[in-house]
C-alpha cells in the first residue's frame, strides 16, 4: 500500500477527472429532465463539434469564429434531431427514445471516421487559450481550462435547477418532460417549449465536446463513448437530481484516480464508473422495482 | 418495459405487436425453414469461396446472438446494451477450455454455454428488479466493466494458470476446432448445425409454457401478474437461456476465429448488436438471420466493393432511426410485404403488357424493395 | 393510422437521409476515398499532405525514374499483389498500403515490369482473426496473388503466418504482433514495438538516466514486448518498471502522475503508444507542469511524427527522444528521398497523412516489391516471385540504416539498426548522438537473429 503522501496529486487530477464526467453527466440530465430523453449522442456531438472547430483553426479561421461554430453546430443539430424525431417519439417509453439517440451516435460516429480518418499517424488536438497557465496544488499545475470545466459543471448544476425550478419556460419543460399531451391541453406551445430545451441542450454537448476536447483527447471513439462513463453519474443519481450528479461525478473521478498507484487495482481502474452505478442501482433497487420515471408516477 | 396506459396508439400498437408475435406459427413456414436450412448446409458451401464462407460462418454464429438479443427485446421486453460482453464471456470460457482440456468440441461448447449461463444468471437476478430504461443501462454497465477486465486478464492464447494467457509467446498456438471440422466449409456447417439446434431450442420455448408466459408479460406485466405467471421467474428465464445460446455463440466464435484478442471487443459491439437485431426484426425469428446478415455478411461485401466501414455505421444508425420511427417489426417484416407488392405489381405489369403495347417505358422493378416503408400501418 | 402520424413518418425518414448528407458536407477537411486501382496516375493534391513541412526538391525530380521505361504505360498482363491492413476507428495502417499503391502506379506508368503492370489488391480489416483468415483466403483463391507486401495490421502476423508458410508467400510487411519477427515467412522493414523500445530505452540509458519506466498501452503482447527494453536495462544495471495503460485514455492526467512519480528526477519515461495515446499523455504532463520533473521522455518509433513535434510545441525540444526506424525526411535530401516525394506528390492522393514514417515504409516495402520482381526470370508465379522475394540481399533501399535483407533464416529483424530524433520547432530533427546505432545484442531475439544473419553493411545512400 502506498504512502498518504503518494495519494495526494491524484486527488487533484481525481477533481479534473470528476469534473469532465460531471460536465457530461450532468449535460444528460438537464436533457432528460427538459425533454425527457436520454441524449445518448451527447458525446457524439459534442465530439463532431469539435473536430468541425479543429478543421476549421487548420483552416486559419480564428479560434473564436471555431469555438463558437462548434457551439452552435451542437445546438442546431440536437435541434433538427429533436424536431423530426422528437414527436414520432414522444408517446413511445423513454427506452425507445433513447435507444434511437443511439441511432445518431452511430450515424455521427461512421461521419467522423470517414471525414476525419486516423490515417498516418494524424493527432490533432485542441489547445484553448485558458490551457497556458493557471495555479499550482501540491505540484501540479492546474489550468484554468481544467478548473473551466469543474466550474461549468457546478454553474450548470445550479443554473439548470434555477432554470428549471423558477422560469416559465422551465416549468413548461419539465411539465413536458412528463407528459406532453397533458401540458399541450393546458395550453403551453409545446413545440416551441420543446425546440428551445432541444436547442439549449444542444448548445451544452456544443461547449462540453469543446471543453473536452481539450481536457480529454481529440478523438472520436474516446469522445463519443466518453458518454457511457458519464451516464454512470448519472444513474446514480437516477437521472433526476443534478446534484447528486454532480457529486457522484467527482467521487468517480476521485475513486478512479487514487486506485492509480494502487499497482493490482491501477488496471481496473476504468472499471470504476460502471461499478459504482451497478452497486448504486442495485443497491436501490433491493427493495423495489425501479423504473423510468414516466407515466406510472405522471 | 412500462405499461402502456395511453388510449389509441397504444393499443393499436399492441395489437399489431400480438400480430406480429404469432405470425411464425403457421405451417407453410416449416417448408420454409426445412428448404432454407438445407440450402445454406448442401447448395451454400461449393459455391462460396473460402472469403465468404468465413463470413457466412460468422453469420450462422451472430444469428444465435441476435437470436437471443431479440428472444429478450421482442419477447418479454427487456432491451440489453451488454450482449456483446456476454458473447465475450462465452468466447473467453470456450477458448479456456479448448486450450485447457481434450474435451470433445461440443462438450465445451455446452460448457461454454452454461457457465455464461450461470453468469448470466448470476447478474440478472438482481438486475432484473430495473425496467426499461434503467435495465438497458445497467447491462450497458455491466458491458463497460467486462471490457475493461478482459483487456487486463486477457484472452486466453496456450498459456498456463487462471488466465491461461502467455504475454511473452512469440508463437501463438491455434485455437483448436472439432476434428470433423477442420477445414473451413466443414466448420461452416457444423456452425450452422449448432446455430439451427439453438434456433429449434428458442422455437419449442416459444411454442410452449415459457412463449406464452412471454407474450403476457410483454402485452402487460400487471395483467401477467394478475393472471397468476411468475413474472419474475419467467423474465429471468428468458435472460438465461439468452444467455446460454449466446455463450453458446461465443465457443463457436472461439473456433472460428482460432486467436481472440481483448481488441477484437468493444463496448461499441453491444451497440450495434442492438442496433442489427432491430433492423432485422425482434418479433420474428427470420430478423435474427436477417441481423446477423446485416453485421457480418454485409462488411464483407462493402470490403469488396472498396467502400468503407465507416459507411456501414452510418447505417446501422440510420436503420435504429428507421426501425423506431416507421417500421418497428424490422425487415423480417417489410421485406415479404415488399416482396409481395412487388409481386403485385410486376403481376399488373405483366398483365398490362399481355395486351400488346410494346414496353412500358417506365418499369423500374429493379427498385429497392425497402424503400416503401411507410404503408405498416394496417 | 393517420395521415398525420403517416406524414411525420416519412419527415423522419427524409430526415435520415438528410443527415448523413449533411454530415458529410460539414467537414472542412477531405473525406477518404478507398479507391484501389492502381492503373493511372492520379492528380496531385496538396491537401493530401498536410503534413508535409519540406518539399525541397520535390518538383525538380522527375517520378519517371521509377520505372525501366520513362513514360511508357505498361500494358502486358498484370502481375497480381496483395496486402491487408488495418483500418478502423482510431487506428489506421492505410497509408502503408496507399504509398506501396502510389509507388506501383509510378511503376506501372514507366514501364511496369517488363512491360508487365502491377495490380495491387488492398484488404482493409478491423483487427477481427476471423476476417483476417478469410481475406487472405481471398487474396489467394479469388484474386491470384503472387505476392503479399505491405501488410500493416496489428494480428495479421499471428493469424496468418502458418497460412503463408504452407503456400511458399515470403512476405515484406510492417510488422507489429511477434509473429511478423519470430517466423521465416515475415520479413519486416520497420522494427516494431519491441525493437523499437529497444532502441527508446537504449538511447535512455546512454545519457546516463539512474531508472527507467516504460509504459505500453494495455494490448496483447505487452510482455514481449516489455522484454527487449528489461534485457537492456538489467545489463546496464539500471532499475525499469513496466506499466501497461488502458487505451484509449480518459484520464492522462493520473497516468503522466504516476510515469513521473515512478521515474524521478534522474530517471527516463519511455512511451510505446499510438500517436494520439502518446500525445495525450505527454499534453497531460506539460499541462501538469511536471515533464521536467523527469531527467528525459523517451518514445518508440509511432511517436515519430510532425503532428505530433507540431502539437508538443518548444518545451519538448531536447527533452522527449523518439525512435526513428528509417531515414527522418525533413533534413535530408538524396535521390531517393526526393523520389519518394515525387511520387508521393504526384501518385499518393490516398495517402492522407503524406510524409511521414507510414509512407515511408509503404515506399521501401514496394521499392523491394519491385526489384525483386525485376529479377524474375520466365513466368510470374508464387513460386518464381517469392524465391526471388527471399533472394533479396544487401538491398540499398536509401530509406534504412542498414542494406536490407530476406534470406532463409528462421526469423527476421533485417532493420536493427536505428536513429533518434528530437521535436525541434514543429519537425523532428536528428537527436545529438542521435545517428545510426545498433540496437544492443542483449536483446535476446536480437542476438538470435545475428546469429544466423550476422551484421548488415550499411547504407551509403540513406544519408
Amino acid at each position: 500500500m502506498p504512502s498518504w503522501s503518494e495519494f495526494e496529486p491524484f486527488i487533484v487530477s481525481g477533481l479534473a477527472l470528476g469534473g469532465v464526467y460531471a460536465l457530461s453527466g450532468v449535460g444528460l440530465v438537464v436533457l432528460y429532465r427538459a425533454t425527457g430523453v436520454l441524449y445518448l449522442a451527447f458525446g457524439a456531438v459534442g465530439a463532431m463539434g469539435a473536430f468541425i472547430a479543429w478543421a476549421m483553426i487548420q483552416g486559419s479561421v480564428p479560434g473564436w469564429a471555431a469555438w463558437l461554430v462548434c457551439v452552435l453546430f451542437g445546438g442546431l443539430l440536437t435541434l433538427i434531431y429533436g424536431m423530426i424525431f422528437g414527436p414520432p417519439l414522444a408517446r413511445r417509453d423513454p427506452l425507445v427514445r433513447a435507444v434511437a439517440t443511439l441511432g445518431l451516435t452511430l450515424v455521427l460516429f461512421g461521419a467522423m471516421d470517414l471525414l476525419w480518418p486516423p490515417t498516418g499517424g494524424a493527432v490533432r488536438s485542441i489547445s484553448l487559450p485558458t490551457d497556458n497557465g493557471g495555479f499550482t496544488v501540491l505540484g501540479l499545475n492546474v489550468t484554468w481550462t481544467q478548473l473551466i470545466g469543474l466550474g461549468a459543471g457546478v454553474v450548470l448544476t445550479a443554473g439548470t435547477a434555477a432554470f428549471l425550478r423558477f422560469t416559465k419556460l422551465g416549468t413548461a419543460m419539465r411539465a413536458m418532460a412528463n407528459d406532453r399531451e397533458i401540458t399541450a391541453t393546458l395550453g403551453v406551445p409545446v413545440r416551441r417549449v420543446e425546440a428551445a430545451a432541444w436547442f439549449g441542450c444542444g448548445i451544452l454537448a456544443g461547449i462540453a465536446g469543446l471543453l473536452l476536447a481539450d481536457l480529454v483527447q481529440l478523438d472520436a471513439t474516446t469522445l463519443t463513448f466518453l458518454v457511457i462513463s458519464s451516464l454512470a453519474a448519472a444513474l446514480i443519481a437516477r437521472l433526476r437530481s443534478i446534484a447528486v450528479t454532480f457529486a457522484a461525478a467527482i467521487v468517480i473521478g476521485l475513486v478512479h484516480d487514487l486506485l492509480t498507484p494502487i499497482t493490482a487495482l491501477t488496471n481496473y481502474r476504468d472499471m470504476t464508473p460502471f461499478v459504482l452505478a451497478a452497486i448504486a442501482l442495485l443497491w436501490v433497487s433491493r427493495h423495489r422495482t425501479v423504473m423510468t420515471r414516466s407515466r406510472e408516477e405522471a | 418495459m412500462t405499461v402502456e396506459t395511453k388510449g389509441g396508439a397504444a393499443a393499436t400498437a399492441a395489437a399489431q405487436r400480438l400480430r406480429l408475435l404469432r405470425r411464425p406459427q403457421r405451417p407453410a413456414h416449416l417448408a420454409v425453414v426445412v428448404v432454407f436450412a438445407a440450402f445454406a448446409l448442401f447448395a451454400l458451401p461449393p459455391l462460396m469461396s473460402l472469403y465468404y464462407t468465413g463470413y457466412m460462418t460468422l453469420v450462422a454464429i451472430y444469428s444465435i446472438v441476435t437470436l437471443g438479443l431479440g428472444l429478450l427485446v421482442g419477447r418479454t421486453g427487456l432491451y440489453s446494451l451488454g450482449q456483446g460482453a456476454v458473447l465475450q464471456i462465452g468466447a473467453w470460457t470456450g477458448a479456456r477450455l479448448l486450450f485447457a482440456t481434450s474435451q470433445p468440441f461440443p462438450v465445451v461448447v455446452i460448457e461454454a454455454g452454461l457457465v455464461t449461463m450461470g453468469i448470466g444468471t448470476v447478474i440478472g437476478l438482481p438486475a432484473l428488479r430495473l425496467r426499461g430504461l434503467y435495465l438497458a443501462l445497467i447491462t450497458l454497465m455491466l458491458a463497460g466493466a467486462v471490457t475493461v477486465a478482459l483487456a487486463t486478464v486477457n484472452f486466453p492464447n496456450g498459456g498456463g494458470g487462471f488466465t491461461g494467457y502467455n504475454g511473452t509467446s512469440v508463437h501463438i498456438p491455434p485455437i483448436r476446432r472439432p476434428s470433423i471440422a477442420g477445414t473451413d466449409p466443414a466448420y461452416y456447417r457444423y456452425a450452422v448445425v449448432v446455430a439451427l439446434l439453438m434456433f429449434a431450442l428458442v422455437y419449442a420455448h416459444l411454442r410452449t409454457r415459457p412463449g406464452r408466459a412471454w407474450a403476457a408479460i410483454r402485452q402487460s406485466e400487471p395483467a401477467a401478474l394478475a393472471a397468476g405467471i411468475n413474472t419474475t421467474f419467467y423474465k429471468l428465464w428468458a435472460w438465461s437461456l439468452a444467455s446460454f445460446i449466446t455463450g453458446v455463440a461465443g465457443a463457436m466464435l472461439a473456433g472460428q476465429a482460432r486467436y481472440l484478442y481483448s481488441i477484437n471487443f468493444s463496448t461499441q459491439d453491444s451497440i450495434i448488436l442492438l442496433a442489427v437485431a432491430l433492423m432485422g426484426g425482434v418479433y420474428n425469428l427470420w430478423g435474427a438471420v436477417i441481423g446477423a446478415l446485416l453485421m457480418q455478411l454485409l462488411p464483407a461485401i462493402l470490403q469488396n466493393l472498396g467502400v468503407s466501414y465507416a459507411w456501414l455505421t452510418i447505417l446501422f444508425g440510420l436503420g435504429v432511426l428507421q426501425v423506431l420511427t416507421t417500421a418497428p417489426a424490422g425487415i423480417a417484416d417489410q421485406f415479404p410485404k415488399d416482396a409481395r407488392r412487388l409481386g403485385g405489381l410486376l403481376t399488373r405489369l405483366a398483365r398490362a403488357r399481355r395486351p400488346g403495347p410494346p414496353r412500358p417505358p417506365a418499369a423500374p422493378p429493379g427498385t429497392p424493395p425497402q424503400a416503401p416503408s411507410r404503408g405498416e400501418a394496417t | 393510422m393517420n395521415r398525420h402520424e403517416h406524414w411525420r413518418s416519412r419527415l423522419a425518414g427524409a430526415a435520415v437521409a438528410a443527415l448523413t448528407v449533411g454530415g458529410v458536407l460539414a467537414g472542412c477537411s477531405s473525406s477518404s476515398s478507398s479507391s484501389s486501382s492502381a492503373a493511372g496516375p492520379a492528380a496531385s493534391s496538396p491537401a493530401a499532405a498536410p503534413s508535409a513541412g519540406s518539399s525541397t526538391g520535390a518538383s525538380t525530380v522527375s517520378t519517371s525514374q521509377c520505372g525501366t521505361k520513362p513514360g511508357v504505360a505498361a500494358t502486358g498482363t498484370p502481375i497480381n499483389l496483395g496486402g491487408i491492413v488495418t483500418d478502423q476507428p482510431g487506428t489506421s495502417f492505410t497509408d502503408i498500403a496507399n504509398m506501396a499503391q502510389a509507388y506501383f502506379a509510378c511503376v506501372n506508368a514507366n514501364g511496369g515490369i517488363n512491360g508487365h503492370p502491377i495490380k495491387y489488391y488492398i484488404e482493409k480489416e478491423q483487427t477481427n482473426a476471423s476476417q483476417i483468415a478469410s481475406e487472405a483466403k481471398q487474396l489467394v483463391q479469388t484474386d491470384h496473388v503472387v505476392g503479399i507486401v505491405g501488410n500493416t495490421s496489428i494480428i495479421e502476423c499471428s493469424v496468418d503466418h502458418s497460412y503463408w508458410e504452407s503456400l511458399g508467400y515470403y512476405i515484406i510487411d510492417s510488422g507489429i504482433a511477434p509473429e511478423c519477427w519470430s517466423t521465416p515467412n515475415s520479413a519486416a522493414v520497420n522494427m516494431g514495438p519491441r525493437y523499437s523500445s529497444d532502441g527508446a530505452v537504449q538511447y535512455a540509458l546512454s545519457q546516463h538516466v539512474s531508472k527507467v519506466v516504460f509504459d505500453q498501452s494495455n494490448v496483447p503482447g505487452t510482455t514481449y514486448i516489455a522484454a527487449g527494453p528489461n534485457a537492456l536495462a538489467a545489463a546496464a544495471h539500471v532499475p525499469i518498471t513496466d506499466m501497461t495503460t488502458n487505451v484509449p485514455i480518459s484520464d492522462a492526467n493520473s497516468v503522466a502522475i504516476s510515469l513521473v512519480d515512478a521515474a524521478g528526477k534522474n530517471g527516463a519515461v519511455v512511451l510505446n503508444f499510438t500517436p494520439p495515446d502518446a500525445l495525450v499523455i505527454l499534453q497531460a504532463a506539460q499541462k501538469l507542469n511536471i515533464e521536467g520533473n523527469v531527467k528525459l521522455w523517451g518514445c518508440s518509433t509511432p511517436c515519430n511524427t510532425d503532428f505530433l513535434a507540431k502539437s508538443l510545441g518548444p518545451k519538448w525540444n531536447g527533452k522527449l527522444f523518439v525512435n526513428a526506424e528509417l531515414t527522418p525526411p525533413d533534413p535530408t535530401n538524396t535521390p531517393t528521398m526526393n523520389l519518394y516525394r515525387a511520387i508521393l506528390a504526384q501518385y499518393g492522393s490516398a495517402v492522407s497523412g503524406g510524409i511521414g514514417s507510414f509512407s515511408q515504409m509503404g515506399f521501401v516495402e514496394a521499392r523491394l516489391m519491385v526489384q525483386a520482381l525485376e529479377s524474375v526470370k520466365g513466368a510470374y508465379t508464387v513460386a518464381s516471385v517469392n524465391a526471388a522475394i527471399k533472394a533479396l540481399k544487401d538491398v540499398k533501399t536509401g530509406m534504412l540504416c542498414q542494406q536490407w535483407t530476406y534470406g532463409s533464416y528462421s526469423m527476421h529483424i533485417p532493420n536493427n539498426e536505428d536513429y533518434t530524433v528530437t521535436p525541434d520547432n514543429g519537425k523532428m530533427v536528428i537527436a545529438p548522438g542521435g545517428g545510426c546505432t545498433q540496437i544492443s545484442s542483449v536483446d535476446p531475439q536480437i542476438a538470435a537473429y545475428r546469429a544466423q544473419a550476422g551484421t548488415a553493411p550499411a547504407d551509403p545512400t540513406s544519408t
